[in-house]
């Protein structure tokens, strides 16, 4: 478990060092001049020795603090260790035979980049990385709380993957979640952008009271827009003074003016085929109340046509709906809230904003839009740091701040500021367009080097932060399944609508208050992405949680890898994986002909786009023989293991064989890992 | 020193791969290694120092879940009866706020007392009611806290209140922390289990027994009541154990030898979850085989092969502290006595409480006669208990109740025979010795060696406890 006893360790070091932090800042002056709260500033890349191994200036600000310790950065890591890392990072699919081959046979100097530029084309972009920004927006098709109510939400999901992929510049991006219907002709996706502040929880026991709850969402509101998009814990002044960062509590209530004015409704959202089908039955409608306007009064047929409209009109076609934010019409006051208790309202308050930040730009125009904007000003120091570590987080494992949620002084300082600084003001520089900043990291020299672990690295930087290799990543959960999708050749590329189902054990929706039915999906549903998953906060999909999803009752924006039995005992024992192995197996053998050693290959490439080396052909030719031998002399078994399975017309005792080597590969570490 | 070892830990494990070199004579090395020093110098769940001289080992929390009535069980208030259908004086309820204000409870402020009979049980002469006849003779291995004091009305939220100390969703739960500050001495089983009895599921759920911000190595792993006792533990169909041996083995020949080429130690952890996987398909069937008690022992409980009930989950909770499991939770509902249908505190109470008397006193007695008590703490309580104004729906119930109610402890190094507390003599608040959820919080970590302020997680930019920023060891608590 490195990353929790890192994690462990990191606190006990954090501790030491904030002390020292601490000291060093009231040497600095005190308050307002931390770090963080000064504007990213962009500083040429340092010169290097080793000129020849930079590719883009990522790789000078790297170079230049591993040339400090005297390390040199590793080798570029294998062509397909780098090809399926590249596909695993940027569309969270591993990449065919057909592209290792490419890839290979590509002796172009850009092969590389001409990999990426397709991947950041492809629609599974907006599904891999729009997923990340749905753990930040705490989105789940639940409710919460204790009844966990379902809700229908997936419009919002859908519109961040659709934002992903068109590469909205960030800034409009964020502005349209904070303040979308407040926007000029505000459109119905801009709308429904808005969704990203309704991803809070509802309560709906019994004995509540709602006002209550109402300001608990505000709460949550304000604590997310600090976490997400300042790596700022707002929500440590809800109730007193910031213990550390320079926030009063007064503030906190100043931003909590800008969402007291919300209204929280539930509006149609009609899809392009809802609008279509709708447009069309208003048709129909119109021309029939011609005619029976034109009609003579009285006759049968104008009945007839009358008790027709009347039926008609109340079959128009439903639309799909969404949570949304509306500005409400009669103000409301704001209040400080003693200790945050809302039963305990002190003096009023002012829309407004922490003094540390940049000022607010018109106090006289102080509403909700304004916030937004001033949210994504190119004057806000953290917005675009933030946002590039976190992308930082996810191509190298941890950012270039590790406390990606915290930038204030109990955070940890930047292992490489003046490269953080570069980013953001990179990020800027290219209107803030995330694909760009994406293609930037991934071509790096730094991105591409091999994640092997390196005796001299390991003793003066043994937790990477200088970025001497790259890292070893187990996949997310959602990846996992994805990834054993594709590789077994089952998975669904349908995109976007309502959640689906893919199979869960039995007895798993009973551990929340109600007993909830989870009905498998079948056909095409049972094998999508798990982005489309519908996702239950109180009882989550045990494959996904297992593999540490998060749960969606707060921002999320670091997952942590765990690694436990139940995981292996997921891979190894459940169903659901299991038809993937089966599956697995039949591409195997229909999808390879020739002899046992071929079709071995082919499925280790499968799982891993590199070859098997002797020792690795010989352990899977072990199982397979063993297994083919044992289940030709006991028929039975073949027939047990398959039962209620596709078997796509092959002979049993050969596919549940091979069915046993793909369970083998399917749970070995490397392919659930991104090297 | 929870800090220390972990160092300690990383440091060893880099050592190992430091050592080590990449060819095969070092897989053969890593594989004549001890498989349980391995796994333990690999595992989070590995016991790990405490803080100081703990009292208790392990935890066995018996959670009422609905929140049960002091004032009919513990907290006997015959001046609470003698006033019955008086209105409770505004000095009581001022600015109190309630459950189902707007509703049901609008205007309740008259004074109900109980229908039960209490009597006096043991050297200590605790009071215990009618409804708990068995648990009366094992008074004096319990402290009995009856100023108990919680923040929140609404069962969720509470509940949570009780297991992770905040209301609030995701952070988490004492059996979480327990584990991740000193692992677990079980090598076959996860370190906190949960099991629940009763008509529902408890309010909330899963993230009853979540890990929060803490990995989810940590988190309550349920023991279900049907189907497979854990999650995904049978092989599939056509897996018999050879099969499932020589496949674990495959897994593990082609993840040694990747370990050793990229050097990375999180798959000798791989390695070591999918051994304890492995041994967890053979030990949680065993665990849960009750047959194999006497009849003497299963009559104790009430316990029924093959039945779900909570008298099984009682005896099952011995068995896991048997086998070294650190936290076991028990929830069984139903609790919540607000008088509708199917929440009387006539014969749904009776119901209730009939089916934990028995199994309770069993549980005490037998891990006394196995000298398993002192090492085990035993916890029972809710998240809150009911008003002593009555509620009237179809009959007269009780509402939530946060300022005072009753929990017992036992074992672990808290004192026999002890009365904690005292309520006003409307059971309404603590007149002395106010015990919050914090307080019993700090207490319940101090037996197992553990201080609250230093069993810390780092989490959104600040240190996160257990107790959050309050709590202090209840001291008129420890033997």
């Amino acid at each position: 478990m490195s990353n929790s006893t890192r994690l462990i360790a990191m606190t006990f070091w954090r501790t030491i060092f904030c002390i020292s932090a601490f000291g060093a800042l009231v040497l600095e002056g005190g308050e307002g001049e931390h770090w963080a709260f000064l504007k990213p500033q962009r500083h040429n890349p340092p010169k290097v020795k080793q000129a020849d191994w930079p590719r883009n200036a990522i790789d000078y600000f790297i170079l230049g603090e591993l040339e400090k310790k005297k390390l040199a950065p590793s080798p570029q890591a294998e062509k397909t260790t780098l090809l399926r890392r590249v596909h695993l990072d940027l569309i969270g699919l591993p990449p065919s035979s057909a592209e290792v081959h490419a890839f290979l046979a590509d002796q172009r100097p850009d092969a590389f980049e001409r990999v990426v530029d397709k991947l950041l084309a492809s629609p599974h972009y907006g599904e891999r990385w729009g997923r990340f920004w749905l753990d930040a927006a705490r989105y789940a098709d639940s409710d919460g709380y204790s009844h966990d109510a379902p809700r229908v939400m997936w419009r919002y999901r859908d519109w961040v993957i659709a934002s992903f992929n068109a590469d909205q510049p960030f800034d409009q991006f964020v502005i349209e979640q904070l303040a979308g219907d407040m926007l000029p002709k505000a459109t119905q996706a801009q709308r429904i952008a808005t969704g990203f502040h309704r991803n809070t929880q509802i309560n709906t026991e019994g004995g509540v009271d709602k006002e209550q709850f109402r300001v608990d969402s505000i709460f949550d509101r304000i604590a997310t827009t600090g976490e997400v998009m300042f790596g700022l814990t707002f929500g440590c002044a809800q109730c007193h003074d910031h213990k550390f960062d320079p926030f009063k509590q007064v503030e906190f209530y100043r931003m909590f003016a800008f969402f007291n004015q919300v209204d929280e409704p539930r509006v149609e959202t009609p899809t392009v085929a809802e609008s279509k089908a709708r447009a069309a039955h208003d048709a129909k409608v119109k021309s029939l109340q011609v005619k029976v306007n034109g009609a003579e009064k009285g006759t049968d047929e104008q009945k007839k046509n009358q008790k027709e409209l009347v039926a008609m009109k109340k079959k128009r076609p439903g639309a799909t709906t969404s949570l949304v934010m509306r500005q409400r019409k009669s103000p409301r006051k704001t209040f400080r809230f003693v200790k945050g208790n809302f039963t305990r309202p002190s003096e009023e308050v002012q829309p407004g904003v922490p003094a540390v930040l940049h000022p607010f730009p018109n106090q006289e125009k102080a509403n909700r839009l304004e916030f937004a904007r001033w949210v994504a000003s190119p004057e806000n120091p953290l917005l675009a740091r933030v946002t590039v570590n976190r992308m930082w987080q996810h191509h190298f494992g941890a950012g270039l701040v590790e406390t990606e949620n915290d930038f204030g002084t109990q955070g940890t300082r930047p292992t490489n500021h003046a490269l953080l600084d570069w980013l953001a003001t990179e990020f800027m520089r290219v209107k803030w367009s995330r694909k760009a900043m994406h293609r930037l990291i991934v071509t790096s020299a730094t991105y591409r080097q091999s994640s092997k672990r390196r005796s001299d690295l390991t003793q003066t930087d043994p937790y990477n932060q200088l970025l001497g290799r790259q890292t070893r990543l187990r996949l997310e959960g959602e990846i996992i399944r994805d990834n054993a999708l594709a590789i077994s050749g089952l998975l669904s590329r349908k995109m976007s609508g309502p959640g689906v189902f893919p199979p869960q054990p039995d007895g798993c929706m009973n551990l929340g208050q109600h007993a909830r039915s989870w009905k498998a999906s079948t056909g095409e549903n049972r094998f999508r992405r798990a982005v489309y998953t519908f996702r239950w906060r109180a009882t989550p999909h045990p494959a996904l949680k297992v593999f540490d999803t998060p749960d969606a009752f707060a921002a999320c924006t670091r997952r942590l890898r765990s690694n436990t039995p139940l995981q292996a005992l997921t891979l190894l024992n459940d169903p659901a994986y299991f038809e993937i192995n089966v599956g697995f197996a039949r591409r195997i053998l229909k999808g390879r002909q020739g002899s046992d050693a071929q079709k071995l290959r082919f499925a280790f490439r499968l799982c891993l786009a590199r070859e098997p080396d002797a020792a690795e052909t010989k352990i899977l030719s072990g199982v397979l023989q063993r297994e083919l031998a044992a289940f030709a002399k006991t028929p039975a078994e073949a027939e047990a293991l398959l039962k209620g399975y596709e078997t796509g017309g092959l002979p049993k005792p050969g596919l549940a064989a091979w069915t046993m080597v793909a369970r083998v590969l399917m749970n070995t570490d490397e392919t659930i890992t991104r090297e | 020193m929870i800090m220390d070892a972990a160092n300690l830990q990383s440091q060893t494990r880099r050592h190992f791969f430091g050592q080590c070199g990449m060819g095969l004579g070092s897989i053969a090395l890593a594989s004549m290694m001890d498989e349980r020093a391995m796994a333990n110098s690999l595992n989070s769940f590995a016991p790990k120092q405490p803080h100081f001289a703990p009292k208790a080992k392990n935890v066995i929390f018996l959670f009422m879940a609905g929140g049960p009535s002091h004032l009919d069980l513990f907290d006997w208030k015959p001046e609470l009866k003698r006033r019955h259908g008086q209105s409770i004086p505004d000095s009581f309820t001022k600015g109190k706020r309630f459950a189902f204000m707007n509703s049901s409870f609008k205007d309740a402020n008259k004074l109900q007392g109980t229908i039960r009979d209490f009597k006096q049980h043991g050297q200590c002469g605790m009071w215990v009611s009618e409804c708990f006849p068995h648990i009366g003779t094992v008074a004096d291995e319990l402290t009995l806290v009856r100023t108990c004091k919680t923040e929140l009305f609404n069962h969720a939220p509470a509940k949570l209140f009780m297991n992770t100390g905040t209301g609030l969703f995701g952070r988490p739960s004492m059996g979480s922390w327990v584990t991740y500050g000193i692992g677990t001495e079980s090598r076959d089983l996860p370190g906190f289990m949960v099991l629940q009895s009763g008509p529902r599921g408890p309010r909330g759920g899963g993230v009853n027994w979540a890990s929060g911000f803490l990995p989810t190595s940590f988190q309550g792993v349920p023991l279900r009541g049907n189907g497979d006792p854990i999650l995904n533990l049978a092989s599939p169909k056509g897996i018999d154990g050879v099969r499932q041996r020589n496949s674990i083995d495959a897994v593990r020949a082609l993840n040694l030898k990747r370990a050793m080429e990229t050097g990375d130690p999180e798959i000798q952890t791989r390695i070591a979850s999918y051994e304890m996987a492995y041994r967890m398909q053979t030990s949680a069937p065993e665990l849960i085989d009750i047959k194999s008690e006497s009849k003497a022992t299963l009559d104790l409980y009430g316990a029924q092969p093959g039945k779900a009930s909570f008298a099984n989950n009682c005896l099952l909770a011995r068995r896991l502290v048997e086998r070294g499991v650190r936290f076991v939770q028990l929830y069984h509902t139903n609790w919540d006595s607000h008088g509708g249908p199917s929440q009387t505190l006539t014969k749904d109470f009776d119901k209730v409480t009939k089916d934990v008397d028995q199994p309770c006193a069993a549980l005490i007695r037998d891990l006394k006669a196995r000298g398993l008590l002192d090492d085990t703490l035993v916890i029972w309580g809710g998240e809150f208990g009911r008003t002593p104004m009555g509620e009237k729906r179809e009959t007269p119930g009780r509402n939530h109740h946060i300022d005072a109610f009753s929990m017992w402890f036992a074992g672990g190094g808290i004192k026999p025979g002890n009365l904690v507390g005292e309520t006003d003599e409307f059971g309404f608040g603590a007149a002395k010795d106010e015990c919050h959820v914090h307080d019993l919080h700090a207490t319940i970590l101090h037996q197992l060696g553990l201080d609250h302020e230093r069993l810390t997680f780092r989490f959104q930019g600040r240190d996160f406890r257990l107790t959050d920023v309050k709590g202090k060891v209840i001291k008129q608590m420890l033997a």
